[in-house]
């Protein structure tokens, strides 16, 4: 079977600064991969070149064997950073909106489906109150609902976990591996350790370029202490390649 | 077509739900004829002026009302979002003019009947086709506000457009002087601004009666902006260029 996404010298050029230097990737289907990097390390343009909202400078990329956007847009789902939804309208407005531009037509199965996501993220009582009233963790939820209510089978989350606080944190991982379970690819780019934790497969990314990639167990265990953390394991790899660097 | 008409029933909604934007769509047209209308001297002025205030309007409040309103799909993130998912170009564009359409219809209407029932001024031609001449202008100013839009990157910088696209359409289209009693070279420049044929158009058919038949030239200058504005919208849009 195809990966879910395949990459290979990717590249992207804003002006003349390289920030996307050479990527090649493979990311298996089913699993939650994780872009972990500091701000600026190039983890919202990757996510961007992958759905097909920039186009590379060099090298190529295929997202479930297709072409990026607009070949592969049906079968992927996209939650960009900022909570992007249309704040005069409600939340069931917002979310059925993009239910029906994905190409749910019937009527009373998309109601159905809209209905059914609402209560999954838990915002049945707010459905009819308009985005703008709605609090930043509330927004964030219905971001997701947005990105997820064609059920696609690949995902991208640009930092999903932003400003949310512990609980509602908890919530999103425990769905996120609900997804997964039933077969949905994650791609999900943060920049803290307790996101990556969470991740069955980690890139560790710094000046648009991959500095470590495998499971969370495997980047703790290269550093070779037994109690490292997954923040001892970032800042083991930034250092050994400045070193490199440096030879 | 489905997805075309969901972004402009969504469209639709959105500025139906914003009340203020909704209130001033419908005030400020009347505020500013009843001020044109005290101002001018004499009913005949009026007559004569109406016209070409009126495409002056259409243009200018069509203009600001689509720009600011689809640059805020792209401020607010929702445009990235659209780009991602299979909508195409066109259905964005011609769902968001359907959209808009709506409004700049409904400011037009507002404009003409105050015009025409409470100010009193006369006009010569048929009611449905001066409309549907005027729906033209309108279409135009959606174009024309959605094009510069891309060229804007918050609200403050769009408003910053109308300096530099309306206003010297206004001085140089005819409305306050008569083109022929300009300088060669703003003749000239008059010959390609939409607004001259705008008010050409609706002069000839509300001062000489003539008929959308009649003013052929001006449809035709008209619609091929619309349409190449559209065109070069569509460029603007494209995914590689989503930021």
């Amino acid at each position: 079977m195809d990966n879910a996404i395949s990459m290979e010298g990717l590249r992207f050029n804003y002006g003349r600064l390289r920030v996307i230097d050479g990527v090649s990737l493979e990311i298996p289907r089913g699993i939650s991969f994780g872009l972990l990097g500091s701000n600026g390390a190039g983890k919202t343009t990757l996510i961007r070149l992958m759905v097909g909202l920039l186009k590379p400078s060099g090298g190529s990329v295929l997202c479930l064997g297709k072409a990026p956007a607009p070949a592969s847009a049906r079968n992927i789902g996209y939650m960009p950073q900022l909570p992007s939804l249309y704040t005069e309208l409600t939340v069931r407005q917002n979310i059925d909106f993009f239910a029906r531009i994905y190409g749910m037509k019937d009527r009373r199965k998309r109601f159905e489906r809209v209905d059914e996501i609402i209560n999954l993220v838990e915002l049945l009582p707010k459905r009819n109150v308009t985005v703008n009233q709605l609090s930043g963790g509330m927004k964030q939820r219905v971001s997701m609902a947005c990105a997820i209510v064609h059920k696609p089978p690949l995902l991208f989350l640009d930092e999903p976990t932003v400003g949310l606080d512990p609980e509602l944190r908890a919530a999103f991982w425990e769905y996120f591996g609900n997804l997964t379970r039933t077969g949905t690819t994650l791609i999900i780019s943060s920049h803290t350790m307790d996101d990556a934790a969470h991740c069955e497969q980690l890139v560790f990314m710094r000046e648009g370029k991959i500095i470590a990639k495998g499971a969370p167990a495997e980047l703790r265990e290269a550093t070779g202490k037994p109690d490292a953390s997954l923040e001892d394991a970032f800042l083991f790899f930034i250092r050994r390649r400045e070193a490199n660097n440096n030879v | 077509m489905y997805n075309m008409l969901t972004i402009a029933q969504r469209t639709i909604i959105q500025l139906s739900r914003d009340r203020r934007t909704l209130a001033l769509i419908i005030i400020v047209p009347l505020v500013i004829s009843s001020l044109i209308g005290v101002s001018l001297p004499s009913k005949e002025i009026l007559n004569q002026t109406l016209p070409a205030i009126l495409a002056m309007l259409v243009l200018f409040f069509g203009f600001l009302l689509s720009g600011i309103a689809f640059l805020r799909e792209r401020s607010q993130g929702t445009r990235e979002r659209l780009m991602a998912s299979p909508v195409s170009r066109t259905d964005i564009l011609v769902g968001y003019l359907l959209g808009f359409l709506i409004f700049a219809v409904a400011q037009t209407m507002i404009l003409f009947f105050y015009a025409v029932y409470v100010l009193q001024a006369s006009f010569n031609g048929s009611l449905w086709q001066i409309i549907l001449f005027q729906i033209l202008i309108g279409i135009l100013a959606v174009c024309l506000g959605i094009f510069i839009s891309a060229f804007a990157k918050n609200e403050f910088q769009m408003v910053q457009f109308i300096p530099l696209i309306i206003v010297p359409q206004v001085f140089v289209c005819g409305l306050l002087f008569p083109v022929s009693t300009m300088p060669e070279y703003l003749q000239w420049l008059a010959k390609f601004l939409p607004l001259t044929y705008a008010v050409d158009g609706i002069r000839a058919m509300m001062l000489q009666g003539e008929g959308l038949l009649d003013i052929g030239k001006e449809i035709g200058v008209l619609a091929a902006y619309a349409i190449g504005l559209m065109i070069l919208a569509g460029i603007s849009l494209r995914r590689g260029n989503a930021t």
